[in-house]
Formats: C-alpha cells, sequence, structure tokens
C-alpha cells in the first residue's frame, strides 16, 4: 500500500456567485478506509466530490488523488464516480448499461462479475425503465465499479433506498475496502455516516471536524454522533458562518 | 366546476411564463421576427429575374418587342450579344434570354407567325414562367402597337439549358427538401438526445471518466451520423424512384451533400443543446434557429430575389450551399468538378468541422 494519502485536499476554496460552496477545506482521505463526508444538504460534499473527479476546479487551494492533481487525465480512470441520482441509459438493458460504461474504461472483461457484486446478473437483460429504484441505484454501483477503481466516490448513494439495500450496500463496501479499494462516501444521514471508518463533518462549506465516531463524539463530550454534529456545529469556529 | 380552482390553474400557468424568458421571447418576439423576415423577403425583393433581350431583327417589329421587354417591370432585361447571353445562361446569371431573330418582322407580317426564340436556364420554375409571362405582354402591347387586321399566330421556340417544360414545383422544391428533411430530424433527434444524456447524469458520469470532450463529440456524430445517412439514403431513394423527382446529377454526390449537412446537423444539435435545461427548451430553438435559416437559405425564395440587405446573412448560412449544391447537382446536372459545387462540398465541410469545434468547446459548460 502506498504512503501517499488517497485524497489530499488543502485550503480549498469554491464560490458560485455570491455562496461560499467550499470555505477552505482542509482534509485527507487514507487508502483502503471508507471515508464517510456527513452534512446537511448544501453543505459542500457533492461540490467536493465533483471537484475529486474534476468536473469542479477550485478557486483555491489544492486537491490531489492518488498523488496526481485532480482532473489529471491520467487517473481518472483509477477512480469510480457514482453521481447521487442513478445516472443511466433507460432504453439500455442492465448489461448494456454496465458494458457501456465498461467498454470507457476498457474493462469489458469485468462485466459479469460487477452484475454478480450488486446482485443483478438475473436481471442482466431486463430494460432498466422497467426496475425499481433500488435496483437502478444497485445498477448505477455496479458502474462505478465495473472498472474496478482505486478510489470510488459514492455521492449519497443509498438516498431513497430501504434499509435492508442499505445494509447490503455497505456490506459491498467492506467488501470493496478488503479488496483494496478506497471510498469516499457522502451521506446526510448520521446512523450511515456512523459506518464509516473515519468521518468529515461539514456544514456550510466549512470542515467542522474530522476523525472517528469515537474521536469525534469524545471531541464533543457526547456519546452519540447526531448529538456530537449538533455539538460541534455550535463550536465557535462553526457558528462563525 | 369550481371558478377559483380553475383559476388557480390558469394564475400558476401565467405566473410560471412570466419567469420564462425563453417562453416570452417565442410567444411575443420570434412571431415579430419571423414575420418581418418573411414580409421583407416577399416585399423586399427584386422578384425580377434577370433576362438577355439579343434583338437581331432587321424589320420594324423586333426593336419595338425588344424596347417592350426592356421596360417591362416583370423581368430586369438588358440587350446583351448572343454570346454573353449564351454565358451567362451557362453561369446562372441570367434566367433565360430572348432572341429576336434576323427574319422576326419579315415573318410576323407575311406568315402571321409571330417565331422569338427563348432560352431559358430551366432550373427554377417560377422564374421561367416570369420569362415567359413578360415576353407574352411585350408580345401583346407590340402587337396591337404595329398592326391591325387578323391577329398573329405567337409561337415561340422555348428551349431549356436545364430540365424542361415538364419540371415542376416538386422537382424544384424537392431537390432542396431532401436536404432539409435530412437536417430538421437530425438536429432534433440530436440535441434532445444530449440533452437526456445531461439530464439523466450520464453526462455528468462520462465527464469524470477518462473520455475526452472530442471522444465524446465524435462518438455521438458517428452514432447519429449512421442514423443520418441511412436516413438520408432512404429519403434520397423514395424521392428518385417514388416521387420520380427530376434527377441530371450523380446520385452518389447528392448523398454527399446530404451526408455533410447532416454531419453538421448532428453538431450543431450538441452545440444548441448545451444551452438548453429541458426538451421543452430545446424545441423552442427550432423557430429560433432552424425556420430563419430555412426562410433564408433558397429554400423557397432564391437568393438572388432575396432583399440585398438579406442577400449577406443567406451566404454565411450553410443550409444555402447545400440547398444549392443539392439544387445544381440534382437540375442542372453539375458534377463534383463544377466550381459551384466544389464550393458548396467546400462550405459544408468547414461548416460541419465549425460545429464540431463549437460542440466539443461547450462540452465543460454542459456538464458543469
Amino acid at each position: 500500500m502506498e504512503s501517499t494519502p488517497a485524497v489530499d485536499i488543502q485550503g480549498v476554496v469554491k464560490t458560485f456567485g455570491a455562496l461560499r460552496a467550499l470555505d477552505g477545506v482542509t482534509l485527507s482521505v487514507r487508502r483502503g478506509e471508507i471515508f464517510g463526508l456527513l452534512g446537511p444538504n448544501g453543505s459542500g460534499k457533492t461540490t467536493l466530490i465533483r471537484m475529486l473527479v474534476g468536473l469542479l476546479r477550485p478557486d483555491s487551494g489544492r486537491i490531489s488523488v492518488l498523488g496526481r492533481a485532480a482532473g489529471d487525465a491520467g487517473i481518472l480512470g483509477r477512480v469510480g464516480y457514482m453521481t447521487q441520482k442513478a445516472a443511466l441509459y433507460p432504453d439500455l438493458s442492465v448489461r448494456e448499461n454496465v458494458d457501456f460504461f465498461a467498454a470507457v474504461y476498457g474493462a469489458r472483461a469485468r462485466v459479469a462479475d460487477a452484475l454478480r457484486v450488486v446482485e443483478l446478473s438475473e436481471r442482466a437483460d431486463s430494460v432498466v425503465a422497467t426496475l425499481s429504484g433500488g435496483m437502478q441505484q444497485r445498477l448505477s454501483l455496479a458502474c462505478a465499479l465495473v472498472h474496478g477503481p482505486e478510489l470510488l466516490l459514492l455521492d449519497e448513494p443509498t438516498v431513497g433506498i430501504d434499509p435492508l439495500l442499505r445494509a447490503e450496500f455497505w456490506t459491498h463496501f467492506r467488501r470493496l475496502t478488503a479488496a483494496g479499494t478506497t471510498i469516499v462516501v457522502s451521506s446526510h444521514v448520521m446512523d450511515e455516516a456512523g459506518r464509516a471508518d473515519r468521518l468529515g463533518l461539514l456544514r456550510f462549506g466549512r470542515l467542522l471536524a474530522e476523525g472517528t465516531v469515537a474521536e469525534l463524539e469524545a471531541r464533543a463530550g457526547v456519546d452519540d454522533l447526531e448529538a456530537a454534529f449538533l455539538r460541534l456545529s455550535a463550536t465557535p469556529e462553526g457558528a462563525a458562518t | 366546476m369550481s371558478m377559483r380552482r380553475t383559476l388557480a390553474i390558469a394564475r400558476r400557468i401565467l405566473h410560471g411564463v412570466r419567469r420564462d424568458r425563453r417562453t416570452l421571447v417565442l410567444l411575443f418576439v420570434v412571431p415579430v421576427v419571423l414575420l418581418t423576415l418573411m414580409g421583407y423577403l416577399l416585399r423586399g425583393g427584386s422578384t425580377q429575374p434577370a433576362v438577355g433581350v439579343i434583338q437581331q431583327d432587321r424589320g420594324p417589329l423586333g426593336p419595338i418587342v425588344a424596347q417592350r421587354l426592356l421596360a417591362s417591370h416583370d423581368v430586369a432585361a438588358t440587350s446583351m450579344s448572343a454570346d454573353d447571353a449564351r454565358a451567362d445562361l451557362a453561369a446562372q446569371r441570367i434566367a433565360g434570354y430572348v432572341v429576336l431573330p434576323a427574319d422576326f418582322s419579315d415573318r410576323a407580317l407575311r406568315e402571321r407567325v409571330v417565331a422569338p426564340e427563348v432560352h431559358l436556364e430551366g432550373t427554377q420554375p417560377a422564374l421561367s414562367a416570369s420569362v415567359l409571362g413578360a415576353l407574352g405582354s411585350a408580345l401583346a402591347s407590340a402587337g396591337t402597337a404595329v398592326s391591325g387586321g387578323a391577329a398573329p399566330t405567337v409561337s415561340p421556340t422555348v428551349t431549356y439549358l436545364h430540365g424542361g417544360p415538364d419540371l415542376d414545383t416538386l422537382d424544384y422544391f424537392g431537390a432542396a427538401f431532401i436536404g432539409l428533411i435530412v437536417f430538421f430530424l437530425v438536429y432534433v433527434l440530436t440535441s434532445i438526445a444530449f440533452l437526456r444524456e445531461r439530464q439523466q447524469g450520464t453526462l455528468e458520469r462520462l465527464m469524470a471518466s477518462p473520455l475526452r470532450r472530442g471522444e465524446i463529440v465524435v462518438g455521438y456524430m458517428i452514432g447519429f451520423g449512421v442514423l443520418a445517412l441511412l436516413q438520408s439514403a432512404l429519403v434520397l431513394a423514395f424521392s428518385l424512384a417514388v416521387l420520380h423527382i427530376y434527377n441530371a446529377g450523380e446520385v452518389w454526390l447528392i448523398f454527399l451533400l446530404e451526408a455533410l449537412l447532416a454531419l453538421f446537423a448532428v453538431n450543431l444539435g450538441i452545440f444548441l443543446s448545451t444551452f438548453a435545461r429541458t426538451e421543452f427548451q430545446a424545441v423552442q430553438f427550432i423557430p429560433l434557429a432552424i425556420v430563419p435559416q430555412i426562410l433564408l437559405s433558397g429554400v423557397l425564395f432564391p437568393v438572388e430575389t432575396e432583399p440585398a440587405l438579406l442577400q449577406p446573412l443567406s451566404n454565411v448560412l450553410p443550409l444555402t450551399y447545400a440547398v444549392y449544391g443539392m439544387r445544381s447537382a440534382m437540375l442542372a446536372g453539375r458534377g463534383v468538378t463544377d466550381a459551384g459545387i466544389l464550393v458548396d462540398l467546400g462550405v459544408g465541410v468547414l461548416f460541419a468541422a465549425l460545429a464540431i469545434a463549437l460542440a466539443a468547446l461547450t462540452l465543460r459548460r454542459a456538464a458543469a
């Protein structure tokens, strides 16, 4: 395992007009861990993730991904990105969708594997438009991991899916990190983010705290993540906005 | 029926429209622009076709007919030599020329037969009709001025450089419509498809992948290009085999012109779709971006007869060159070595390349 962090973010600022979407965020994600980005809607989670794949550029600050500048064409093939809403081709079948993204990354041999991982092998020939929301979400995950990325970015992957499927997703995530993949997962749900190895608490574009659940709880002096988040939001540095 | 609930719906629609600037433009600006354009095209233009008059008559009648023709408001006639007239006709500078032969008066007086020669360019039925009409009225007024007695038989000899008297409106418009249909449908198809790519979030995924912008655009071009070429082939085959649209040219050349137009349309679709957020907005581009092109491309009104102010605009529209190319290939039978066709093809390639570049450039904006 390389010693450089999977993701290294240094003092990143991003504004959209008058809105400061990210206000000097510094954090780093270690190789092989699941890093949870926890924060309410509009706290800058999606902006941060989109920067990691070069879809947005920071106004100031530095971001390196797998040791290279974010958005560098050389590393995009080693990163997987699952957007917030299942971004799929509704007129194609399940297999055709995965096959398309596999072809883009030059990994067509792994299509069947990816379908097996998300347990969609039996529905491989179904047209996407006929799938349930949960199945589409699983397919979207398959499309993001088909090329065996070293870093998997998941933007609220479990929004709107039932608890059973959510548990399933986390089983997948654990299996992937066991195989050496680093995962960054954003969420606005406390008990979900609590499953991550380490967390970054984001609010109004600022990083309130970074650490394991236990560390965050200890720092806030409470024994519950939700209470910790609220307590840390109220500290002077968090309340400054 | 509750008036309150019903009016709630009406009010909601009006409130929504108030904030939708595109719809406001579509409702109140576009009709004025289009009508202005139409009115200007129809009224402001000189619809007088250029006509050459070659007066060779030794008798008294020829000069009178020639003079009436030169004074005619239906055509813009000029006196010229037979050689100049032939050259101008071949170069489409004139719609036709009238020869009043040396024995014109002689035959009219002795045989009571009025026999001018009319040489028409022939690819534009409307212009041919104007020329014949102007000659008819010139002969009639000259006739009453000169001779009393029994009315002479008017029997002009009419020859066509291209096409013939059978060339009808469908032949004339068909040649241009083949291109237009493909252009329009391919544009609509691509702009909607590309917009979907954006809406369903897959474009975002593609932009986060190792795919380069150019690869996405060219990939789209090939994918929709295949569909566009199949459609072009079908449209062409149907026009020639079923509708029997007049064709004096080479089929592959017509297909090539069509294909270039289709490639342009694919990339125009991608380019313009980046300025639309919904399919509704993409459709709104049709009256804004497509209809004026159609009006100005010479499909309906020949560019030469447009008001002088609009002609430069027509001359920078790719559709104009496609329409001209198709017409000169199909109606005049010009080949790929013809200078005009080469210009049309060259402009087609240029615009297709420009649209590809624009489409690739705007893609970054599209994902963000």
